[in-house]
């Protein structure tokens, strides 16, 4: 079945408002919802909050008052949706859970990505995070133990394995080394620009996350995690965002904003179990296609092109939140000491990076390396969840020599 | 076995971890093995309960500014709980209607938890007094390990229950046995 967003009409805008009823909308339980519908409120309130944001900073670069006006009126209905989003989250969880939460999202969402990314240079940038953000997992998935004596399968249910990616203190590259070669938007396939612009904004959004709820923590181990995989997150958006064409104007930019939330929801919408859920997809689907029509109005009025020119003819196959263990085991395999040079990759350490990892560290442990000795101290044991066996990197297998 | 923490907060906040996990497992088993799980639950939350009735409460009443008033609210929520709780243990396991209400004390113990953690015991590891502390640990620790009485073989009449030892006959002998180790030196 095809779905073509600018051949369909949602909710006219006006008739989008809701009232605070609306917007109290009831969270889902923390113990027995579906992990992957959480998995889709975090990267849904990602999608939200990159929209504000973006929509904020094109109306700083707006001459025109009625354009002006008009991204105030769908920023308004965006922040709307944001809120009844983000809100589905339980204060019942902890903010420790939620972060394991958005670990999982970071794994099994970019793993979906990179496997359906059909530009081999795109692949390579998606591959090479993901295995950070599964290192992530498990470090926190350790502190987690350690303050809160709960275990992180509780959670993530099974469905996403915890064990070490590429270690964090190993992360701590130069800023230069992070910045990527953007796609061509005259040539790179649509699917590759909705694809960096969902990556983009759900690693932002946790960047945003850990840089402000990481000091709330009281125990020194926790305060300096996040501070350490702050830092890293900012490397992530770096290296996502670096892989944007620049050469697009805020029109197109808009467009592809706009389209990206329409193949999100859909996405959602057709993959939800949650029938509560899915119909708050819905919903949004519909708000989101009068959006996308007024983006696509704006683009043919100030660009002077046809939208058609630059979206996909329809919606690619729904973004699916599933579990990628094998594919993840197949990347630990492979590609677990890589670092990047320049715009490229390599398997040894160079000078610059190096040096970096001296400025940082300077020959102390840093709190990822120590939440796990300390967790392994206070539990009897690291915190793993290794479903499929051992871990296929010999030398990260528990009881491995110090 | 797991090292067990020498912080009060600690301590307790392993055991909202145990209970909250216990829930789950009542759920997910059947017949005498979410009776089993059941008895375990009813033990854990009224040994825990006691203690933090007897120990942490009127600590905080003691020495937190507006302590009255948090630990208010938290015997409130402690009430509801432990009515909801009662009503479960009378029912026992093998009413049709257990899940339903069980679903309903875990969303209040849970909330309660939460509550305690957010709002009460970050005032313990700010203003409490380490060595108190770790005397409450110990209180804590003997009630935790105080034996359950178990259901007799082979008993399945009505009168299990006393058997069992029902919510507030366990809250009884957890309070005793605390309010000994506390008071060992006053």
């Amino acid at each position: 079945m095809t779905f073509n967003p600018l051949r369909e009409r949602g909710i006219p805008l006006d008739d989008q408002l809701r009232t605070w009823r609306e917007l109290a909308v009831m969270p889902i339980d923390p113990d027995e919802s579906d992990p992957y519908t959480r998995c889709r409120i975090i990267t849904m309130n990602g999608l939200e909050t990159e929209a504000i944001f973006f929509s904020h900073n094109m109306a700083r670069h707006c001459p025109d008052v009625e354009m002006k006006q008009q991204l105030a009126r769908v920023r308004y209905i965006e922040s709307q949706q944001q809120k009844a989003v983000n809100w589905l989250l339980p204060g019942l969880a902890s903010v420790l859970e939620t972060t394991i939460a958005y670990e999982q999202v970071a794994v099994d969402l970019t793993s979906w990505v990179a496997r359906m990314e059909p530009d081999p240079y795109l692949r390579q940038a998606y591959e090479f995070g993901v295995l950070e953000d599964f290192d992530h997992l498990y470090r926190y998935a350790n502190l987690y133990e350690m303050i809160e004596h709960r275990r992180a399968e509780k959670i993530v249910d099974g469905l996403t394995e915890v064990m070490p990616g590429r270690p964090t203190y190993l992360q701590h590259r130069h800023p230069v080394d992070n910045v990527r070669q953007n796609y061509d938007r005259t040539v790179a396939s649509p699917i590759s620009k909705l694809h960096a612009l969902t990556i983009m904004s759900t690693e932002q959004q946790t960047m945003n996350f850990y840089m402000n709820v990481g000091p709330l923590y009281m125990e020194p181990i926790a305060r300096q995690l996040y501070q350490e995989i702050g830092m890293i997150e900012e490397e992530h958006v770096t290296h996502y965002e670096s892989l944007v064409d620049p050469g697009e104007t805020w029109w197109e930019m808009l467009l592809n904003h706009e389209y990206n939330e329409c193949y999100l929801y859909h996405s959602f919408m057709e993959t939800e179990s949650d029938p509560r859920i899915k119909a708050i997809w819905e919903l949004h689907l519909n708000m989101e296609l009068e959006h996308l029509g007024l983006a696509a109005e704006a683009f043919k009025r100030f660009d002077g092109r046809d939208p058609e020119q630059v979206l996909a003819p329809e919606l690619p196959v729904p973004v699916t939140f599933e579990p990628n263990k094998a594919y993840l085991r197949e990347l630990l395999a492979t590609q677990i000491d890589y670092t990047t040079i320049g715009t490229g990759y390599v398997q040894e350490a160079h000078e610059r990076f190096e040096a970096m990892q001296r400025a940082v560290l300077d020959d102390e442990k840093p709190a990822s390396e120590v939440v796990i000795a300390e967790n392994a101290m206070k539990s009897g044991h690291e915190y793993r969840l290794e479903t499929e066996g051992p871990h296929p990197v010999q030398s990260l297998r528990t009881n491995r020599p110090t | 076995m797991n090292a067990r923490p020498t912080d009060v907060v600690a301590f307790l906040v392993r055991q909202h971890a145990e209970i909250r996990d216990l829930f789950a497992e009542v759920e997910a088993s059947e017949g005498s093995a979410r009776e089993e799980a059941f008895h375990r639950l009813v033990h854990l939350l009224a040994v825990h309960e006691t203690a933090e009735e007897e120990i942490v409460h009127p600590y905080v009443r003691r020495v937190v500014d507006g302590g009255d008033a948090i630990v208010d609210d938290r015997l409130r929520e402690e009430n509801e709980a432990k009515q909801l709780l009662s009503d479960l243990d009378e029912m026992g396991p093998h009413h049709p209607d257990f899940l339903k209400h069980l679903e309903v004390l875990r969303k209040d113990v849970l909330m309660h938890a939460r509550a305690e953690e957010r709002y009460e015991f970050i005032h313990l590891t700010r203003e409490g007094d380490p060595a108190r502390l770790a005397k409450m640990t110990a209180a804590v620790e003997a009630a935790e390990k105080m034996a359950p009485t178990r259901p007799h073989p082979g008993v399945e009449s009505a009168t299990k229950n006393v058997l069992v030892g029902a919510p507030m006959a366990i809250m009884d002998r957890a309070r005793d046995l605390i309010r000994k180790v506390m008071g060992e030196d006053k």
